[in-house]
């Protein structure tokens, strides 16, 4: 690949991660180019941008998914490259290899990577020749109804039923005894039909209360890779994640070194090029299982970005266009600790409901260590179409405890209006005992709602003395301008203001 | 003034008076003072009791919801001398008509008509914003009626099930 730069890339992708990645050009003198639907005409990176193609109505199948109105909206534009940002078509091999056969260099890897990876027993039986520990269980994807459950009682219960196409929690259940296999099997193909087109599942074993840790990983063409260390994403509900931090705090030097090494052996056996993360589970006994490669750039990348003081998705253009490495591994050190949480518009108390809605205020935190990845602004009507995120609330510190307190603090002055969003539910969390002690796995947001909820002590009265005034105000304004309706002149009610000044 | 003010699921008595920056304001018999600055919209500094606290004051179609760093209160006001209902209570007495509170598509019923529910139990799971939700029921009582099946795509308001 012949080493050149940018001049104009396209974003194919809305909300908060096409912000990140036109900021990113932006500071390197690359042009944006932004593509939106009909929902997103005044959204925050149509703003941004240097440029903006409209592509289709609301619906995600019909604009963000569409492959050929985005290489339309490429060739209008002139962008010589296209940056997938994650979901929609980021993990679609047919889309990169679209961009490849129309000379677009398309920020991600190959899309005959991407289909190995993408297709999740094929990564696993990458991960084994790379000598690679997966989490027992199938290395062929499944069909047959009988298949399945001969498969399930080889390995054992209880296990986890997967589809074999997926991704983000959908086609996933936690199969406990025999007995419930062929329901959750019904569930899992009909989910898997529906979110991939594709009903094939595998099974691996259940491994109880495990760690979620990922491994950041990044190469060039050019045969160099290596790792960014890791990120701790543990806590997560329905297989959502909701806060990631790095480094771990379950994190020995010797398993990170380990994990590292793994996750660079997969990489060179794969011949991966670009930004990717490794999912592993880890158990209480810190052994670690590969689960499954992300061949794109993560939600939670800013953590890493923070402990490690590299910028991602410069990097991402630069290997794009053909560049070497900046760094080796030696070079790659972390420093102190980051900590994100995901701001979505969903109601805590709702278990979690969607609030889509019109945001009437906002105000982000500031100060040292913060910094706020947003899609959003006041005025905002957060669609009902797409993902909930709102924004990223990111911070650094020297060490845990200071990335602890200084998150508190910023979680204390973010403030959105008009809609629910998870912020009250993180300033819960973070005092926690437990969270701060970096004592979780991933049942701990279930474990958290049900023994905190009930329990919490609400500011009722403040809440109803806030009301209660606001209510009297507008009864106070209210009569006000009803007197000053029946009065004859602006003189005598300047007059009246006069006289009533200081009575209160 | 005096309010009988219901706030997440408790019926609190306040009385209030004052006027610009200053209110004396009781909530059950427990005394305030309460200074007030609003700020920007919707959004108020207060000094209770000289404690100083940043809220945010939504208006929602039955009052209020106040916003707290780590909480967020729904408040219903009615005015103890001029008499009414609280819409709240009202609600709670009848059948709960559940609607869509977006658009999405049905994945599951999870309690068919006739089904005892407990309050906050999940009615079905309804697919939205690229997730799956559950529906909650509102209040307590027997589900009398499920006006959606397995599948079916459904719009903003939608009825979905009627809980009595």
């Amino acid at each position: 690949m012949a080493e050149r730069s940018f001049r104009k890339v396209l974003i194919a992708n809305r909300g908060e991660i096409a912000v990140r990645v036109i900021r990113a050009c932006h500071e390197m003198g690359i042009a944006s180019v932004a593509v939106f639907s009909e929902a997103d005409r005044t959204a925050l990176h149509v703003r941004m941008a240097g440029e903006s193609h409209a592509i289709g109505p609301a619906p995600s199948r019909d604009s963000y998914l569409s492959i050929d109105r985005i290489l339309d909206a490429a060739r209008r534009s002139g962008a010589d490259a296209i940056h997938p940002g994650y979901g929609f078509l980021a993990e679609n091999a047919a889309f990169a290899r679209a961009c490849e056969q129309q000379g677009i260099a398309f920020v991600g890897p190959r899309s005959e990577t991407i289909a190995l990876m993408g297709e999740k027993t094929s990564a696993r039986r990458v991960a084994v020749e790379a000598g690679v520990p997966v989490v027992p269980g199938s290395l062929q994807p499944i069909a047959g109804a009988e298949a399945i459950r001969s498969e399930a009682r080889r390995i054992g219960f209880p296990l986890m039923l997967k589809a074999a196409a997926g991704g983000g929690g959908k086609g996933l259940r936690h199969v406990l005894r025999e007995d419930e296999l062929d329901a959750a099997l019904q569930r899992a193909r009909s989910e898997a039909k529906s979110a991939f087109g594709d009903d094939s599942v595998y099974l691996e074993k259940a491994i109880e209360r495990p760690r979620h840790i990922e491994i950041q990983v990044l190469a060039d063409a050019h045969g160099n890779a290596v790792h960014l260390f890791e990120r701790e994403c543990s806590i997560q509900r329905r297989h959502q994640k909701l806060i990631e931090e790095s480094p771990s705090p379950f994190m020995t030097d010797e398993l990170r070194e380990r994990m590292g090494s793994l996750a660079v052996a997969l990489v060179e056996r794969a011949r991966y090029v670009n930004a990717g993360t490794l999912e592993f589970l880890v158990d209480a006994e810190r052994r670690p299982y590969f689960l499954e490669m992300n061949t794109r750039l993560q939600v939670e990348h800013p953590v890493t970005e923070l402990v490690t003081g590299h910028d991602l998705v410069k990097l991402q253009l630069r290997v794009a266009a053909g560049e070497r490495l900046p760094f080796r591994q030696a070079d790659l050190v972390q420093r102190g600790h980051a900590i994100e949480c995901r701001v979505l518009a969903e109601d805590p108390d709702r278990g979690f409901l969607p609030s889509p809605g019109r945001i009437e205020a906002l105000h982000a935190p500031g100060g040292p260590g913060v910094r706020e990845d947003s899609g959003v602004y006041a005025g905002y009507d957060v669609p009902v179409h797409y993902d909930p995120l709102l924004s990223k609330l990111i911070v650094h510190g020297a060490n845990r405890g200071e990335a602890i307190a200084r998150l508190r603090r910023a979680l204390a002055e973010y403030r959105i209006l008009g809609v629910p969003t998870t912020l009250p539910f993180f300033a819960r969390v973070l005092r926690d005992p437990a969270f701060v002690a970096g004592d979780f796995d991933t049942s701990y947001v279930a474990a958290f709602v049900a023994r905190s909820d009930g329990a919490r002590e609400r500011p009722r009265a403040v809440a109803a003395a806030a009301a209660a005034i606001r209510a009297l105000r507008e009864r106070q304004a209210a009569r006000l301008a009803g007197d000053a309706s029946r009065l004859p002149t602006p003189w005598f009610d300047a007059g009246l203001r006069e006289a009533q000044r200081g009575r209160a | 003034m005096i309010f009988e003010a219901l706030v997440e699921g408790r019926t609190l008595r306040v009385e209030v008076s004052g006027r610009g920056a200053r209110y004396a304001v009781s909530v059950d018999g427990r005394r305030l003072e309460v200074g007030w600055h609003e700020t920007a919209k919707d959004l108020v500094t207060v000094r209770v009791d000289g404690q100083v606290l940043e809220l945010g004051l939504e208006r929602n179609a039955s009052g209020c919801v106040v916003v707290f760093p780590d909480d967020r209160l729904a408040v219903e006001l009615h005015d103890a001398v001029r008499g009414g209902t609280l819409q709240g209570r009202a609600a709670s007495a009848g059948p709960a008509r559940v609607k869509a509170p977006m658009p999405g598509k049905i994945v599951r019923v999870l309690t068919p008509a006739g089904t005892a529910v407990k309050a906050g139990q999940g009615l079905l799971v309804m697919e939205a914003m690229k997730m799956e939700n559950e529906i909650r029921a509102p209040r307590s009582g027997r589900v009398q009626e499920i006006a959606v099946r397995d599948g079916q795509a459904v719009e903003t308001g939608a009825l979905l099930a009627v809980v009595g």
